[in-house]
């Protein structure tokens, strides 16, 4: 039998200072399977993504990514470029003097030569619609276009699952719009965590609710979202109005 | 603040700006040093080398005026530094207010030190002038600069403005709650933003950090740059080299 793409089994966590972040968390995301992952701020969204590729290190339980498990794995480099993290804070990702090179900066760390990984890095630019802007720092970017370089930085290395941490969160109507259809277009699996449930419904076909680190709901995210009682418990607030 | 602007004449074609980063590094470097070393009183190397950061200025097609204007901030460190020598060079008086004389040899000296610090500085600003700071840490990376500074140097040019960021809103949302206030307040409320940036600073490293690993590094950042030489290149800038040895090598004869 296949092994899910992602397989989390009761995972715990606890940050240095002793704060629970995760408990017991398990989940089985096939390949090509969208998953909001819905919570309030503070119920471990965030410290689960940073799971995915290793870096943080479970207290219990483990991530596994096409059967190999994360955790002291000697291909950790292979998983890195395979789950792609946009982190919460654009500003986070874009370090480097130049968008290009900061989008570069996977590749030519995966041993792809400097003529290819600029190459790749320009074509990423052009298919999310930011060609012309490489030789620019991320300070002269608007919020949208950081967002979208973000985003790039991690689609250069052609993962095989993008997580996305709370990736609307400064983005207007039409940065939002804009990044849905991009994302629809795509054919990675798709972990997004948000709070934001009408990027959730627009993006994905099932929903997990987190709440104080642990997995309180997993459903189909049509069920999920017509929930009114499940939302409220858990401090969501549906996008259909109820 | 940007630092766009400083590297406004980096696309500006010239021979300047089509010598590889490095040469021009090692150009400026050594106009620098040989300027800054040369003997009291060698006032025609010192032209010399003055005439050849002009020549050089003309060549990148960056206005004269700027060049100065640029040069005359970091002097004023020259100036405060140099100013004793005015009055502690013993020596002829030219001027006297009575507890306080002005010596020739002083003025001498002073005016001597100005000129090498208006030459190296020169050299200095147009090199950051004509070259834009990724090319600039390129050139150091090159020029064997241990691997952790030039990584530091390249997160601090981001970081900088992202500090720049968190400093204008901490004090706006600061100054919004504290309007009128007298001049203790305001002490008190810049040693609080001063502590909540670096509090933020650290924050945002460490995320920053985790960032870089989920994109696999590896404790060494790779570049994109690739410059060629050619022979042109190679003669100007042995020339250049060269001239600045034999002025200092003259100097002191």
């Amino acid at each position: 039998m296949t092994p899910p793409l992602v397989d989390i089994r009761a995972l715990g966590f606890r940050y240095p200072d002793g704060t629970p972040a995760l408990d017991g968390v398990s989940l089985a995301i096939a390949r090509g399977e969208r998953v909001a992952v819905l919570g309030p701020t503070g119920s471990g969204k965030s410290t689960l993504l940073q799971h995915l590729n290793g870096l943080l290190r479970p207290t219990v339980g483990g991530v596994w990514i096409e059967g190999v498990a994360v955790e002291g794995s000697p291909a950790l480099s292979e998983i890195r470029r395979q789950v792609g993290l946009v982190f919460q804070d654009p500003n986070d990702q874009l370090f480097l003097p130049t968008l290009l090179e900061d989008v570069a900066f996977g590749p030519l760390n995966d041993g792809v030569s400097p003529v290819d990984a600029a190459a790749r890095a320009t074509t990423i630019l052009r298919e999310l619609g930011l060609d012309g802007v490489g030789a620019r720092a991320a300070h002269h970017l608007s919020g949208g276009e950081r967002r979208l370089a973000a985003l790039a930085t991690v689609l250069v290395s052609r993962p095989v699952v993008l997580a996305l941490d709370e990736p609307t969160g400064d983005l207007d109507a039409r940065g939002r719009k804009r990044l849905v259809d991009l994302l629809r277009a795509r054919g990675e699996t798709l972990l997004v965590a948000t709070h934001d449930l009408t990027l959730a419904r627009a993006l994905c076909g099932r929903g997990v609710v987190l709440y104080d680190g642990r997995v309180v709901a997993d459903r189909a995210l049509g069920a999920l979202l017509a929930d009114q009682a499940l939302l409220e418990r858990y401090g969501l607030e549906s996008p259909l109005g109820g | 603040m940007s630092f766009h602007h400083l590297d406004q004449f980096a696309t500006v074609p010239s021979p300047i700006t089509a010598m590889p980063p490095v040469g021009r590094l090692v150009g400026a470097t050594s106009v620098a040093v040989g300027a800054a070393t040369l003997p009291l009183g060698a006032w025609s190397e010192a032209a010399a080398l003055g005439a050849l950061v002009a020549g050089m200025t003309v060549l990148a097609r960056v206005p004269v005026p700027l060049l100065l204007r640029r040069t005359s901030g970091p002097l004023a460190f020259v100036l405060l530094a140099s100013a004793g020598l005015l009055v502690f060079v013993p020596g002829d008086p030219v001027l006297d207010y009575g507890w306080i004389a002005v010596s020739r040899p002083g003025v001498e000296r002073f005016g001597f030190v100005l000129a090498r610090g208006v030459i190296a500085l020169a050299a200095a600003v147009l090199l950051v002038t004509t070259t834009g700071f990724p090319d600039l840490l390129d050139a150091l990376r090159r020029l064997r600069l241990p691997r952790v500074v030039t990584t530091a140097l390249s997160l601090a040019y981001r970081l900088i403005y992202l500090l720049m960021e968190e400093v204008e809103r901490l004090l706006r949302a600061a100054r919004s709650r504290n309007a009128g206030a007298g001049a203790a307040p305001r002490r008190r409320i810049a040693a609080g933003v001063a502590a909540a940036v670096l509090q933020r600073a650290f924050a945002r490293a460490e995320r920053t950090h985790r960032a870089m690993l989920a994109r696999g590094y590896k404790g060494e950042l790779a570049t994109l740059t690739a410059w060629r030489w050619r022979t042109w290149m190679v003669v100007a800038e042995a020339t250049l080299v060269g001239v600045v040895l034999a002025t200092a090598v003259l100097a002191r004869r």
